[in-house]
């Protein structure tokens, strides 16, 4: 049977990597590398790696970080950040990776995405839209330029879209949830399952294997991505890359077993 | 010597990799003179059907790829589209397909509405095989048998014979067909951890 | 050139280019052991009754605070081990400490997570700026030098050191000991990396990043000034009671899922490589002959095991294949580049500017008020 997608989510600034709370405040927690090699020996089901000052600086993609990354990876990986054109997409999946995530693309350039989707197959693109909170209300707004820029777009439209521009996956971060690991935004999440019938996988608040439990036994096919989870530990939020073992899987995903 | 067809299409790279990493040589065929010297092909895939069958047929690789493996009986295996591209035809397009194994290519569709909404397509992620005879390819599994699948298209064989392996998503459906020197892989070795790792190991002692 | 002559006893050798045999060809490290160390090193009742005084002071002085000490811990087998006594056996309650190089294995990420979390304690963990680390590490593999781990090590004593300074904590618990370590690495194999004389001439000559966050302390600072002004104390545990490494380690993978590894310091990438391979092929220097010497003369493995274990490489040569390109990787430079690096002529911390001769003073003054009881040259 399917299992849900246990996905450590990786996030690149100024070469490092960072974890943020609600999108600020970045914390180094050291390099791509070796964490990447850490989580591949632990086995983890997939990989989000996020570039985040690619789009920001209008720069192109680290194509040799890519590539090195894609290197010790015997799992899925996808890499986001700075995609712009369907040749800078061709280009990261030739280096190894399976799937490329774009956000600011998307609204920018619905067409192209349409296109980079028939071009390599819509398993290959992934969607990730930021969301926000609307104070006082139940919409949720899409943001981008790491929060930066709310569009004022409802989240649960623009997932619908993504999926009939045949894009194969969305990710759905919470903005609001980011960093403070007290658990996924369920209502959200929940939200945006019903109105696609692509893979959704969600991202922010993880704090505890139990979150992922609670995710995935209400939505059995999901993936739970993850940032501070994988990468802190305990009260001084001490960096040390972990991942649940396969005792610990079973144990969270013991409704599917 | 392993020999991954790069016609332009698949995660090509991901192959070598493993292969590298488990120090048995591997190299890449864009043309008739080094795919003429496989010992045993690899053939990938992903994106749709008739963009690969035509991307193939392009290569100027494929009447030496027929010759190789239907005449010479060289081991081959295909995954994921590349496994697809063994069938006679796909219900994903027009082309016509290797018809290395008997069977056309279908969506994945589910006239239970409860089933439909519980498998978002594609299946993605991580699902166990279920074995129906014994493959050498199989050997050295662990008990799950887990492998990472990405897909919206499954490989309908004609003969039951020919299924090695089956995964469910909705539906039992085959992952793993084999025919004389032919095998056709549903899921993503060279991204599953240490059975897709076994598994391509497997391949390279056949 | 010297005639190669291995210890009758240990497993030393002449590759240690000062060792000295007596008439039965029994080498000065044996001897040492056998006239300073051993006289001095209580296991039984007496050692634990002195460690229990010491852990009583401890546990006195800590009341009220959140931790009443601190471990630097790197996943290892002592460090693991001795988290393990300190806690169970002993109550105390460490912060347990660990600076990440950026090279930790996934073994000692493990390990560091099952025990802390077995044991309800708390991590703190100090990054190093992986930028500053590549271009220190590559200022090394410029000079030459066999010690090339200098800034890993550097960095894991100085932060941790710096940590205790600023917090005002007077405890710190050390995993080095006796039981596994008494023979030393020659310093001309592993050259003192608080030697800040050294350091800065080597990053004058071969680094070109300022490293403005890296974490210097230099060996005058943390062994005196800490020390003796505010009066930090290292204590070492292991020496205190019986410490066989094959049970502590069947010990922790039973009840914590610790994971075993195949050599001592491998639980990091760098320094398997460096210890593995570099040292070995590049200079002649094997760590192993250092290692198992210890546990020969503390009886936890026969020569005749550590001369067959020697007579494989630590590392087969297609990991070795392995780790060369990863390294590199990690490093941001060319396989021929490094390859270059193993290439140019081997030098020693003597052709470097160093202050040697200090610390050579300095080992002959606390061997004399008895606080060392061998001399490490």
């Amino acid at each position: 049977m399917l299992l849900p997608r246990i996905i450590p989510v990786l996030l690149v600034h100024k070469n490092g990597l960072v974890k943020t709370v609600n999108f600020k405040d970045h914390k180094y927690v050291g390099d791509p590398i070796n964490a990447v090699k850490i989580f591949n020996e632990k086995e983890a089901d997939e990989l989000i790696v996020i570039d985040i000052d690619a789009t920001v600086d209008q720069r192109p993609p680290n194509y040799k970080l890519i590539e090195n990354l894609a290197t010790e990876c015997r799992m899925p990986l996808c890499y986001g950040g700075g995609i712009k054109t369907i040749e800078q997409a061709e280009k990261i999946l030739a280096l190894g990776v399976e799937k490329v995530a774009v956000s600011s693309l998307f609204f920018e350039a619905p067409a192209l995405l349409e296109e980079l989707a028939s071009r390599v197959g819509g398993q290959s693109v992934v969607v990730v839209l930021d969301v926000k909170k609307r104070m006082l209300s139940k919409k949720y707004d899409c943001y981008i330029n790491n929060a930066k820029k709310n569009l004022k777009l409802c989240v649960f439209e623009m997932a619908k879209k993504a999926e009939q521009l045949g894009v194969g996956e969305l990710v759905i971060n919470s903005i609001d949830n980011d960093g403070l690991m007290k658990g996924y935004d369920i209502e959200l999440i929940s939200q945006v399952k019903s109105q696609v019938n692509i893979p959704v996988t969600a991202v922010g608040g993880a704090g505890s294997y139990q979150d992922i439990q609670t995710l995935t036994e209400k939505m059995p096919v999901i993936g739970a991505a993850a940032g501070s989870l994988f990468v802190f530990k305990g009260k001084y939020r001490a960096v040390l890359i972990n991942y649940p073992t396969a005792a610990e899987k079973n144990s969270i995903l013991k409704a599917f077993n | 010597m392993i020999t991954i067809v790069d016609y332009g299409l698949g995660n090509i790279k991901a192959f070598a990799n493993v292969y590298k990493r488990l120090n048995i040589d591997c190299c890449y065929a864009k043309d008739v003179s080094a795919l003429s010297r496989a010992s045993k092909i690899i053939l990938p895939g992903v994106g749709a059907f008739d963009h690969a069958m035509d991307k193939l047929n392009k290569s100027g690789l494929r009447d030496c790829l027929d010759e190789l493996v239907l005449d010479k009986k060289v081991p081959v295996m295909g995954i994921c589209v590349g496994m697809q591209m063994m069938a006679d035809a796909s219900d994903e397009g027009v082309a016509d397909g290797l018809s290395w194994i008997k069977g056309r290519v279908r969506r994945f569709s589910y006239e239970n509405e409860k089933i439909a909404q519980a498998c978002p397509l594609p299946h993605m992620g991580w699902n166990n095989i279920q074995p129906q005879v014994g493959s050498a390819l199989l050997h050295g599994l662990d008990e799950a048998k887990r492998f990472y699948f990405l897909h919206s298209y499954y490989f309908d064989a004609a003969d039951a014979a020919s299924v090695v392996a089956t995964a469910n998503y909705g539906i039992d459906y085959a992952c793993l067909v084999n025919r004389d020197n032919i095998y056709g892989i549903q899921c993503h070795p060279e991204k599953s951890h240490h059975n897709g790792v076994a598994l391509l190991n497997n391949f390279a002692n056949l | 050139m010297r005639e190669f002559q291995v210890c009758s006893r240990c497993v030393m050798d002449t590759t240690d280019s000062k060792i000295v045999f007596d008439s039965n060809g029994v080498c000065d490290h044996c001897l040492d052991f056998d006239q300073n160390t051993k006289p001095n090193w209580h296991t039984d009742e007496r050692g634990r009754a002195q460690l229990q005084a010491i852990v009583e002071k401890i546990k006195k002085d800590g009341e009220g605070r959140d931790f009443d000490c601190i471990m630097g811990m790197s996943g290892g087998a002592d460090s693991s081990y001795l988290l393990h006594v300190a806690v169970k056996d002993f109550g105390l309650r460490p912060l347990v400490f660990h600076v990440d190089g950026g090279w930790n294995s996934q073994i000692a990420v493990n390990n560091i997570n099952v025990m802390i979390e077995k044991l309800g304690l708390d991590l703190y963990t100090e990054v190093i700026n992986w930028e500053e680390m590549k271009a220190f590490q590559l200022a090394y593999f410029r000079a030459g030098v066999p010690n090339i781990d200098v800034p890993q090590d550097h960095a894991f004593v100085a932060t941790l050191y710096n940590f205790a300074d600023k917090y005002n904590i007077k405890y710190i618990l050390n995993g080095g000991n006796i039981s596994t370590e008494v023979v030393r690495n020659p310093l001309d194999w592993l050259y003192y990396g608080t030697d800040m004389r050294q350091i800065g001439a080597i990053r004058k000559q071969f680094c070109d990043d300022p490293l403005e966050t890296y974490p210097f302390s230099s060996v005058l600072r943390h062994k005196l000034y800490l020390r003796y002004v505010k009066r930090v104390q290292v204590i070492k545990p292991l020496n205190y009671f019986p410490y066989i490494k094959e049970e502590a380690m069947q010990l922790l993978a039973d009840e914590y899922g610790w994971q075993p590894y195949p050599q001592k310091h491998f639980e990091s990438r760098f320094t398997k490589f460096y210890e593995g391979y570099w040292l070995p092929r590049k200079f002649g220097f094997d760590t192993r002959k250092v290692q198992y010497s210890s546990l020969i003369l503390t009886e936890q493995m026969t020569r005749q095991e550590a001369l067959e274990k020697l007579s494989k490489p630590a590392i087969s040569d297609e990991e070795a294949r392995h780790d060369f390109e990863y390294i590199a990787t990690k490093l941001d430079i060319s396989v021929d580049t490094l390859q270059e690096y193993f290439d140019q002529p081997n030098k020693s911390h003597r052709d470097y500017p160093n202050q040697e001769t200090m610390y050579n003073i300095g080992a002959k003054i606390l061997k004399y008020i008895g606080v060392e009881r061998s001399i490490k040259r």
